[in-house]
Protein backbone atom coordinates (compact mmCIF):
# COMPACT_ATOMS: atom_id res chain seq x y z
CA UNK A 1 0.00 0.00 0.00
CA UNK A 2 1.36 3.33 -0.63
CA UNK A 3 2.78 5.08 2.44
CA UNK A 4 1.25 8.63 3.31
CA UNK A 5 3.98 11.26 3.73
CA UNK A 6 5.03 12.07 7.41
CA UNK A 7 3.20 15.28 7.39
CA UNK A 8 -0.51 13.74 7.29
CA UNK A 9 0.17 11.48 10.05
CA UNK A 10 -1.41 13.21 13.22
CA UNK A 11 -2.31 10.06 15.29
CA UNK A 12 -0.86 7.80 17.68
CA UNK A 13 -1.87 4.21 15.98
CA UNK A 14 -0.05 4.95 12.97
CA UNK A 15 2.01 1.73 13.14
CA UNK A 16 -0.97 -0.53 13.55
CA UNK A 17 -2.42 1.01 10.68
CA UNK A 18 0.56 0.96 8.78
CA UNK A 19 0.95 -3.20 9.64
CA UNK A 20 -2.86 -4.10 9.00
CA UNK A 21 -3.17 -6.54 6.08
CA UNK A 22 -6.77 -7.78 6.00
CA UNK A 23 -10.27 -7.75 7.23
CA UNK A 24 -9.36 -9.42 10.30
CA UNK A 25 -6.40 -6.56 11.47
CA UNK A 26 -9.46 -3.65 10.71
CA UNK A 27 -11.88 -5.16 12.99
CA UNK A 28 -9.30 -5.73 15.43
CA UNK A 29 -8.41 -1.68 15.18
CA UNK A 30 -12.34 -0.75 14.68
CA UNK A 31 -13.29 -2.92 17.44
CA UNK A 32 -10.49 -2.18 20.05
CA UNK A 33 -11.51 1.58 19.29
CA UNK A 34 -14.96 1.08 20.14
CA UNK A 35 -13.72 -0.58 23.21
CA UNK A 36 -11.60 2.05 24.17
CA UNK A 37 -14.63 4.51 24.06
CA UNK A 38 -17.20 2.81 25.96
CA UNK A 39 -18.99 1.57 23.06
CA UNK A 40 -19.83 -2.44 22.52
CA UNK A 41 -19.82 -2.58 18.68
CA UNK A 42 -19.36 -1.01 15.62
CA UNK A 43 -20.15 -1.03 11.92
CA UNK A 44 -18.62 0.33 8.64
CA UNK A 45 -21.71 1.17 6.48
CA UNK A 46 -21.65 1.90 2.81
CA UNK A 47 -23.65 4.76 1.47
CA UNK A 48 -25.38 5.38 -1.82
CA UNK A 49 -27.77 7.25 -3.26
CA UNK A 50 -30.05 8.16 -0.91
CA UNK A 51 -33.33 6.36 -2.49
CA UNK A 52 -31.46 2.92 -3.02
CA UNK A 53 -33.19 0.91 -0.53
CA UNK A 54 -30.39 -1.80 0.57
CA UNK A 55 -30.75 -3.91 4.13
CA UNK A 56 -28.86 -2.85 6.26
CA UNK A 57 -27.09 -6.44 6.53
CA UNK A 58 -25.77 -5.46 2.47
CA UNK A 59 -24.43 -2.17 3.11
CA UNK A 60 -22.04 -3.60 6.44
CA UNK A 61 -19.04 -3.88 4.80
CA UNK A 62 -16.92 -4.74 8.16
CA UNK A 63 -18.98 -5.11 11.24
CA UNK A 64 -18.99 -6.88 15.21
CA UNK A 65 -22.86 -7.14 15.45
CA UNK A 66 -23.67 -10.32 16.75
CA UNK A 67 -24.03 -12.94 14.60
CA UNK A 68 -27.73 -12.03 12.82
CA UNK A 69 -28.42 -8.74 14.40
CA UNK A 70 -28.48 -6.98 10.95
CA UNK A 71 -30.36 -9.71 9.08
CA UNK A 72 -33.01 -9.83 11.78
CA UNK A 73 -33.38 -6.17 12.04
CA UNK A 74 -33.88 -5.67 7.83
CA UNK A 75 -36.89 -8.20 8.70
CA UNK A 76 -38.68 -5.95 10.60
CA UNK A 77 -37.34 -2.40 9.65
CA UNK A 78 -36.25 -0.39 6.70
CA UNK A 79 -32.97 1.32 7.59
CA UNK A 80 -33.91 4.23 4.94
CA UNK A 81 -37.11 5.37 6.94
CA UNK A 82 -34.80 5.77 10.36
CA UNK A 83 -33.70 9.19 11.25
CA UNK A 84 -30.42 8.29 11.37
CA UNK A 85 -30.20 7.27 7.90
CA UNK A 86 -31.97 10.36 6.48
CA UNK A 87 -29.82 12.08 8.27
CA UNK A 88 -26.50 11.12 6.65
CA UNK A 89 -28.28 13.06 3.13
CA UNK A 90 -28.60 16.34 5.25
CA UNK A 91 -25.13 16.79 6.74
CA UNK A 92 -22.16 14.74 7.14
CA UNK A 93 -21.21 16.16 10.89
CA UNK A 94 -20.51 13.15 13.23
CA UNK A 95 -23.45 12.46 15.68
CA UNK A 96 -24.29 10.88 18.78
CA UNK A 97 -27.75 9.34 18.59
CA UNK A 98 -29.77 8.61 21.85
CA UNK A 99 -33.24 6.73 22.35
CA UNK A 100 -36.12 8.82 21.20
CA UNK A 101 -33.19 11.71 19.29
CA UNK A 102 -35.11 10.24 16.34
CA UNK A 103 -38.61 12.11 17.56
CA UNK A 104 -36.69 15.51 16.65
CA UNK A 105 -35.36 14.16 13.30
CA UNK A 106 -38.26 12.74 12.44
CA UNK A 107 -37.76 9.35 11.14
CA UNK A 108 -37.54 5.48 13.04
CA UNK A 109 -35.82 5.50 16.26
CA UNK A 110 -32.89 3.36 14.76
CA UNK A 111 -31.06 3.03 18.66
CA UNK A 112 -34.87 1.62 19.83
CA UNK A 113 -35.05 -0.73 16.56
CA UNK A 114 -31.51 -2.56 17.03
CA UNK A 115 -31.70 -2.00 20.71
CA UNK A 116 -29.01 0.47 21.74
CA UNK A 117 -28.74 3.22 23.65
CA UNK A 118 -26.07 5.14 22.51
CA UNK A 119 -24.95 5.52 18.96
CA UNK A 120 -22.20 7.78 17.28
CA UNK A 121 -22.36 8.04 13.53
CA UNK A 122 -19.27 9.11 11.83
CA UNK A 123 -20.01 10.08 7.81
CA UNK A 124 -16.53 9.30 6.00
CA UNK A 125 -15.37 9.24 2.51
CA UNK A 126 -13.04 7.41 0.19
CA UNK A 127 -10.61 9.58 -1.97
CA UNK A 128 -13.04 8.44 -5.07
CA UNK A 129 -15.68 10.07 -2.74
CA UNK A 130 -17.55 7.15 -1.96
CA UNK A 131 -19.67 7.73 1.38
CA UNK A 132 -19.36 5.19 4.16
CA UNK A 133 -20.72 6.01 7.88
CA UNK A 134 -18.55 4.71 10.72
CA UNK A 135 -21.23 3.81 13.28
CA UNK A 136 -20.12 3.14 17.05
CA UNK A 137 -23.28 1.40 19.30
CA UNK A 138 -23.23 0.97 22.74
CA UNK A 139 -25.21 1.64 25.76
CA UNK A 140 -23.55 4.28 27.30
CA UNK A 141 -25.30 7.56 28.98
CA UNK A 142 -22.75 9.64 26.70
CA UNK A 143 -19.86 10.27 24.98
CA UNK A 144 -17.74 13.87 26.12
CA UNK A 145 -16.77 16.24 23.82
CA UNK A 146 -12.98 14.78 23.68
CA UNK A 147 -13.94 10.85 23.28
CA UNK A 148 -16.07 12.19 20.21
CA UNK A 149 -13.50 14.57 18.63
CA UNK A 150 -10.91 11.96 19.41
CA UNK A 151 -12.82 8.63 17.81
CA UNK A 152 -14.19 10.98 15.16
CA UNK A 153 -10.67 11.65 14.27
CA UNK A 154 -9.46 7.78 14.47
CA UNK A 155 -12.48 6.64 13.27
CA UNK A 156 -11.52 8.87 9.66
CA UNK A 157 -7.97 7.50 9.41
CA UNK A 158 -8.94 4.04 10.43
CA UNK A 159 -11.74 4.38 7.55
CA UNK A 160 -9.02 5.68 5.06
CA UNK A 161 -6.47 2.36 5.85
CA UNK A 162 -9.37 0.09 5.25
CA UNK A 163 -10.84 1.26 2.26
CA UNK A 164 -7.19 2.00 0.76
CA UNK A 165 -5.99 -2.04 1.81
CA UNK A 166 -9.18 -3.52 0.79
CA UNK A 167 -11.89 -2.00 -0.38
CA UNK A 168 -10.76 0.03 -3.03
CA UNK A 169 -11.52 -0.83 -6.64
CA UNK A 170 -8.03 -2.01 -7.56
CA UNK A 171 -8.75 -2.39 -11.51
CA UNK A 172 -5.85 -2.12 -13.59
CA UNK A 173 -3.55 -2.57 -10.81
CA UNK A 174 -0.36 -5.08 -11.06
CA UNK A 175 -0.86 -8.44 -9.99
CA UNK A 176 1.49 -9.85 -7.01
CA UNK A 177 4.05 -12.63 -8.09
CA UNK A 178 1.46 -14.48 -5.46
CA UNK A 179 -1.67 -13.48 -7.90
CA UNK A 180 -0.10 -14.26 -10.85
CA UNK A 181 0.99 -17.93 -9.65
CA UNK A 182 -2.34 -18.80 -8.80
CA UNK A 183 -3.62 -17.32 -12.01
CA UNK A 184 -1.32 -19.41 -13.74
CA UNK A 185 -2.50 -22.32 -11.70
CA UNK A 186 -6.28 -21.48 -12.60
CA UNK A 187 -5.17 -21.16 -16.28
CA UNK A 188 -4.59 -25.15 -15.86
CA UNK A 189 -7.85 -26.00 -14.79
CA UNK A 190 -7.10 -26.60 -11.43
CA UNK A 191 -9.66 -25.90 -8.58
CA UNK A 192 -9.41 -23.83 -5.33
CA UNK A 193 -8.74 -26.50 -3.24
CA UNK A 194 -5.62 -27.77 -5.80
CA UNK A 195 -4.00 -24.75 -5.45
CA UNK A 196 -4.10 -24.46 -1.82
CA UNK A 197 -2.50 -27.78 -1.62
CA UNK A 198 -0.04 -26.71 -4.48
CA UNK A 199 0.73 -23.18 -3.06
CA UNK A 200 0.49 -23.92 0.62
CA UNK A 201 -1.63 -21.91 1.88
CA UNK A 202 -5.66 -22.02 2.58
CA UNK A 203 -8.16 -22.55 0.74
CA UNK A 204 -9.95 -19.33 1.35
CA UNK A 205 -6.64 -17.73 0.81
CA UNK A 206 -6.98 -18.52 -2.73
CA UNK A 207 -10.16 -17.74 -2.97
CA UNK A 208 -9.33 -13.88 -1.77
CA UNK A 209 -6.46 -13.69 -4.32
CA UNK A 210 -8.78 -15.25 -6.87
CA UNK A 211 -11.16 -12.34 -6.17
CA UNK A 212 -8.99 -9.81 -6.37
CA UNK A 213 -7.80 -10.77 -9.57
CA UNK A 214 -11.26 -10.35 -10.86
CA UNK A 215 -11.15 -7.25 -9.52
CA UNK A 216 -7.65 -6.25 -10.50
CA UNK A 217 -8.26 -7.52 -14.28
CA UNK A 218 -11.71 -6.38 -14.18
CA UNK A 219 -13.51 -9.33 -15.48
CA UNK A 220 -16.49 -11.11 -14.09
CA UNK A 221 -15.26 -14.53 -14.25
CA UNK A 222 -12.57 -17.40 -14.04
CA UNK A 223 -12.56 -18.19 -17.98
CA UNK A 224 -12.43 -14.15 -18.80
CA UNK A 225 -9.74 -13.86 -16.45
CA UNK A 226 -7.68 -16.07 -17.78
CA UNK A 227 -8.41 -15.09 -21.67
CA UNK A 228 -7.55 -11.93 -20.61
CA UNK A 229 -4.14 -12.74 -18.76
CA UNK A 230 -2.89 -14.37 -22.12
CA UNK A 231 -4.30 -11.65 -24.27
CA UNK A 232 -2.14 -9.14 -21.88
CA UNK A 233 0.77 -11.56 -21.70
CA UNK A 234 0.43 -11.79 -17.93
CA UNK A 235 0.77 -15.68 -18.40
CA UNK A 236 2.07 -17.85 -21.58
CA UNK B 1 -26.94 1.00 34.09
CA UNK B 2 -29.87 2.81 33.51
CA UNK B 3 -33.90 1.42 33.25
CA UNK B 4 -33.98 2.21 29.73
CA UNK B 5 -30.36 0.62 29.03
CA UNK B 6 -32.18 -2.32 31.01
CA UNK B 7 -34.86 -2.28 28.83
CA UNK B 8 -32.95 -2.21 25.47
CA UNK B 9 -30.33 -4.61 26.42
CA UNK B 10 -34.00 -7.24 27.05
CA UNK B 11 -35.63 -5.78 23.39
CA UNK B 12 -31.61 -6.73 21.65
CA UNK B 13 -31.92 -10.10 23.69
CA UNK B 14 -36.15 -11.07 23.49
CA UNK B 15 -38.84 -8.84 23.32
CA UNK B 16 -39.36 -6.34 20.56
CA UNK B 17 -36.11 -6.46 18.70
CA UNK B 18 -34.40 -9.24 17.35
CA UNK B 19 -34.57 -12.06 19.74
CA UNK B 20 -31.75 -14.59 20.01
CA UNK B 21 -33.76 -17.56 18.81
CA UNK B 22 -34.04 -15.80 15.36
CA UNK B 23 -30.74 -14.59 15.56
CA UNK B 24 -29.09 -17.92 15.80
CA UNK B 25 -31.30 -19.87 13.82
CA UNK B 26 -29.12 -19.69 10.73
CA UNK B 27 -25.96 -20.59 12.47
CA UNK B 28 -27.02 -23.36 14.91
CA UNK B 29 -27.08 -26.10 12.53
CA UNK B 30 -23.51 -27.58 12.34
CA UNK B 31 -21.15 -27.64 14.90
CA UNK B 32 -17.44 -25.72 14.16
CA UNK B 33 -14.20 -28.12 14.89
CA UNK B 34 -11.31 -25.57 16.00
CA UNK B 35 -7.89 -27.28 16.64
CA UNK B 36 -5.98 -24.87 19.76
CA UNK B 37 -2.34 -25.62 19.12
CA UNK B 38 -0.53 -24.00 22.39
CA UNK B 39 2.01 -25.45 24.62
CA UNK B 40 0.32 -23.92 27.65
CA UNK B 41 -2.49 -25.99 28.92
CA UNK B 42 -3.62 -22.56 30.81
CA UNK B 43 -4.44 -21.59 27.21
CA UNK B 44 -6.80 -24.49 26.38
CA UNK B 45 -8.60 -23.28 29.60
CA UNK B 46 -9.07 -19.32 28.94
CA UNK B 47 -10.07 -20.08 25.22
CA UNK B 48 -12.30 -22.91 26.46
CA UNK B 49 -13.89 -20.54 28.54
CA UNK B 50 -14.10 -17.30 25.74
CA UNK B 51 -15.62 -20.22 22.98
CA UNK B 52 -18.35 -20.95 25.79
CA UNK B 53 -19.87 -16.96 25.80
CA UNK B 54 -20.10 -17.10 21.96
CA UNK B 55 -23.74 -18.28 21.54
CA UNK B 56 -23.94 -18.37 17.99
CA UNK B 57 -22.25 -21.13 16.56
CA UNK B 58 -21.70 -24.50 18.80
CA UNK B 59 -17.81 -24.75 18.86
CA UNK B 60 -16.34 -27.96 19.58
CA UNK B 61 -12.57 -26.94 20.78
CA UNK B 62 -9.86 -29.85 20.22
CA UNK B 63 -6.71 -29.35 22.46
CA UNK B 64 -3.04 -30.72 21.21
CA UNK B 65 0.29 -29.44 22.70
CA UNK B 66 2.90 -29.73 19.49
CA UNK B 67 2.90 -29.09 15.83
CA UNK B 68 3.81 -33.36 15.62
CA UNK B 69 0.21 -33.58 17.82
CA UNK B 70 -1.71 -31.51 15.51
CA UNK B 71 -0.19 -33.47 11.96
CA UNK B 72 -1.16 -36.56 13.82
CA UNK B 73 -4.77 -35.26 14.42
CA UNK B 74 -4.85 -34.07 11.05
CA UNK B 75 -4.31 -36.74 9.36
CA UNK B 76 -6.20 -39.34 12.05
CA UNK B 77 -9.55 -37.20 12.33
CA UNK B 78 -12.21 -38.03 9.65
CA UNK B 79 -14.07 -35.08 11.27
CA UNK B 80 -13.85 -31.75 9.17
CA UNK B 81 -11.39 -28.98 10.84
CA UNK B 82 -12.57 -25.82 10.21
CA UNK B 83 -9.84 -24.02 11.47
CA UNK B 84 -6.70 -24.02 13.52
CA UNK B 85 -5.12 -21.56 16.07
CA UNK B 86 -1.58 -21.75 16.33
CA UNK B 87 0.37 -20.24 19.63
CA UNK B 88 3.11 -18.52 17.65
CA UNK B 89 6.61 -19.82 19.43
CA UNK B 90 6.24 -23.87 19.87
CA UNK B 91 9.51 -25.87 21.25
CA UNK B 92 11.23 -27.26 19.21
CA UNK B 93 10.21 -24.95 16.00
CA UNK B 94 10.93 -20.89 16.36
CA UNK B 95 7.90 -19.49 15.05
CA UNK B 96 4.42 -19.91 12.47
CA UNK B 97 7.29 -19.73 9.58
CA UNK B 98 8.48 -22.90 11.02
CA UNK B 99 5.02 -24.85 12.50
CA UNK B 100 2.17 -23.36 9.75
CA UNK B 101 4.30 -24.95 6.36
CA UNK B 102 4.42 -28.16 8.22
CA UNK B 103 0.32 -28.18 8.67
CA UNK B 104 0.12 -26.76 4.87
CA UNK B 105 2.74 -29.80 4.04
CA UNK B 106 0.31 -32.39 5.55
CA UNK B 107 -2.52 -31.13 3.56
CA UNK B 108 -4.60 -29.12 5.47
CA UNK B 109 -6.34 -26.13 3.78
CA UNK B 110 -8.52 -24.52 6.17
CA UNK B 111 -7.90 -21.42 8.01
CA UNK B 112 -4.92 -21.35 10.12
CA UNK B 113 -4.52 -17.88 12.30
CA UNK B 114 -1.80 -17.12 14.69
CA UNK B 115 -2.35 -15.96 18.19
CA UNK B 116 0.76 -14.65 20.19
CA UNK B 117 1.40 -12.41 23.33
CA UNK B 118 2.26 -9.90 20.90
CA UNK B 119 2.38 -9.85 17.28
CA UNK B 120 4.11 -6.79 16.60
CA UNK B 121 7.54 -7.78 15.41
CA UNK B 122 8.22 -7.72 11.98
CA UNK B 123 8.05 -11.10 10.57
CA UNK B 124 4.38 -10.98 11.37
CA UNK B 125 4.02 -9.17 8.13
CA UNK B 126 4.67 -12.07 5.95
CA UNK B 127 1.61 -14.31 7.40
CA UNK B 128 0.65 -14.47 3.38
CA UNK B 129 3.96 -15.84 2.86
CA UNK B 130 4.06 -19.04 5.31
CA UNK B 131 0.48 -19.96 4.70
CA UNK B 132 -1.08 -17.87 7.41
CA UNK B 133 -4.33 -16.23 7.30
CA UNK B 134 -4.93 -13.85 10.18
CA UNK B 135 -3.21 -13.21 13.34
CA UNK B 136 -4.63 -11.99 16.34
CA UNK B 137 -3.20 -11.12 19.97
CA UNK B 138 -4.03 -13.54 22.50
CA UNK B 139 -5.31 -10.01 24.47
CA UNK B 140 -7.99 -9.17 21.30
CA UNK B 141 -8.95 -12.51 21.27
CA UNK B 142 -12.61 -12.15 23.15
CA UNK B 143 -16.06 -13.80 21.91
CA UNK B 144 -17.12 -10.78 19.84
CA UNK B 145 -13.39 -11.71 17.80
CA UNK B 146 -14.04 -15.06 17.73
CA UNK B 147 -17.48 -14.96 16.22
CA UNK B 148 -15.88 -12.32 13.82
CA UNK B 149 -13.16 -14.94 12.60
CA UNK B 150 -15.80 -17.71 12.49
CA UNK B 151 -18.15 -15.63 9.99
CA UNK B 152 -15.36 -14.48 7.71
CA UNK B 153 -13.29 -17.98 7.73
CA UNK B 154 -16.60 -20.41 8.22
CA UNK B 155 -19.33 -18.90 6.37
CA UNK B 156 -18.23 -16.14 4.27
CA UNK B 157 -18.60 -16.71 0.32
CA UNK B 158 -16.23 -14.32 -1.85
CA UNK B 159 -17.30 -13.55 -5.49
CA UNK B 160 -14.55 -16.25 -7.41
CA UNK B 161 -16.21 -16.13 -10.47
CA UNK B 162 -17.44 -19.34 -10.39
Amino acid sequence: MPVLTKHYRRYDFESDLEKALNRVDFFRIFHTMALRHGFDHFGVLHLTNEHETSPLASRLVLHDLPAGLAETYDKRHRLNDSALFRSFYRSTIPTVWRADDAADEGGADFTGQIGFDLILSIPVHAVNGTRYVVLFLGDGEDISRTKHLEIAYEANCAFDYFHRQVLANKAGMGLTPRETEILRWISYGKTASEIALIVSVSEHTVNSHTATILKKLDVVNRTQMVAKAIREQIIQ
Amino acid sequence: MTVTAARRRETRRTGDGPSDATRFSTHMAATVHILLVDDDPAEDVILRALMRKVTSYAIELHYVETVEAALAFIRASGAKLDMILMDNRLQPQADFRETVPELRRAGYIGPVGVISSSISDAYFQKIDDYGVDFRIDKAELDPTAIEFILQEYVNRQVNTGE
